[in-house]
């Protein structure tokens, strides 16, 4: 290859990462828009912060890196909503979580949310014949996402939420690729 | 002309790079740059058909992950690289179009030297106007070259029409 070649071909391969990470960072609007939700929802805002920064850092890194992992990022954000927007909507019904071990609807809300979130990213990756990396990229997605607004029942309403996960996709996942 | 078997080995390899995977970008680059280069030159030339083809290669990477996988690899690349050579062209045009107008603009004088111009000849019409025929008609021969009396009567009268025009502007202005 020619001299000028090479030097194309370096600039043709920065050209693809700069484009790349920019393509990636699509997805920095709807982790934003979590975070403010969540926050007006009166989430504490340096909870939010942390969790709203680390699922940019995950989403755009996972994006930029390709992949099974980086094919996870779409599914586990929209899975991650479902247990982010259930229990704040409890809030819209008129029920005030007063403690973090409010059992009445803040708790259901979490485990119902993060079954609904473990049921769609089981159905995601049956059908597109995704494996263990895709479901382990969706997932820590979908529980950052869902943190942010589980959280309003404590470290409990988080271990909720995962639990709902695992119960509601292990066997939807079984039986979609059966 | 490229080969069918060429054209889907392109395809294959943008939908990898597409997907983030890194070993695919060599063999894009080794398939897509003579390609993207014949086609640009053939198009604008060889002049400007090596700088659009560039361009054009540095776009298709950038955009490498926005790929869609339904469509061709290759018309979609060359559709980059002929509007990268629509684009290069227009602004040659109008760089030449440019340059030709630069020294017509540069000869033309700035409003400001226009207004001064303008008002300096209201004041010698005016000057003039108070002036003797004769020497308003001599100091215009001056000016244009045309002259009705030769030598030293000339000279003569150009001497006196020039003097009473000096002290007439003095007179107006206060200074020469």
């Amino acid at each position: 290859m020619a001299p000028n070649e090479l030097l194309l071909e370096v600039r043709a391969r920065r050209a693809y990462e700069l484009g790349r990470l920019r393509w990636s960072l699509r997805f920095a609007p709807a982790v934003a828009a979590a975070f403010v939700v969540a926050v007006g929802c009166g989430r504490p805002l340096d909870v939010c912060g942390a969790l709203g920064a680390a699922v940019l850092l995950l989403a755009v890194g996972l994006s930029f890196a390709g992949g099974e992992a980086g094919r996870a990022v779409t599914p586990g954000l929209v899975a991650g909503s479902f247990a982010l927007v259930l229990p704040l909507a409890v809030r819209t019904i008129g029920h005030f979580c007063d403690s973090a071990a409010c059992m009445s609807l803040c708790m259901p809300a979490c485990v119902v949310g993060g079954a609904l979130a473990g049921a769609f990213l089981a159905l995601r990756a049956a059908r597109d014949e995704r494996g263990r990396v895709f479901l382990a990229a969706g997932v820590v997605i979908a529980g950052l996402v869902g943190s942010l607004g589980c959280t309003l029942a404590g470290l409990s309403g988080v271990v909720g939420m995962l639990a709902g996960v695992l119960v509601a996709g292990t066997p939807v996942l079984l039986a979609a690729r059966r | 002309m490229v080969e069918r078997s060429e054209r889907a080995e392109l395809r294959r390899l943008m939908e990898r790079l597409a997907e983030g995977d890194r070993t695919a970008f060599g063999p894009v680059f080794v398939l897509l740059w003579p390609q993207l280069r014949a086609f640009a030159v053939r198009f604008i030339g060889a002049a400007d058909g090596e700088d659009a083809a560039q361009a054009a290669l540095l776009k298709v990477f950038s955009r490498a992950s926005e790929y869609d996988r339904e469509r061709d690899a290759l018309p979609w690349a060359i559709g980059i690289a002929a509007w990268e050579c629509r684009t290069l062209r227009r602004r040659r045009e109008r760089r030449r179009e440019e340059s030709a107008l630069a020294p017509a603009v540069s000869s033309a004088p700035s409003p400001e030297e226009a207004t001064i111009d303008r008002d300096l000849r209201a004041a010698a019409e005016a000057v003039l106007g108070e002036l003797r025929p004769i020497d308003v008609e001599t100091i215009i021969s001056i000016a244009s070259g045309q002259r009705a009396v030769q030598g030293a009567t000339f000279r003569k009268r150009a001497e006196r029409a020039l003097a009473r025009f000096r002290l007439a502007w003095r007179a107006r202005h206060g200074s020469e």
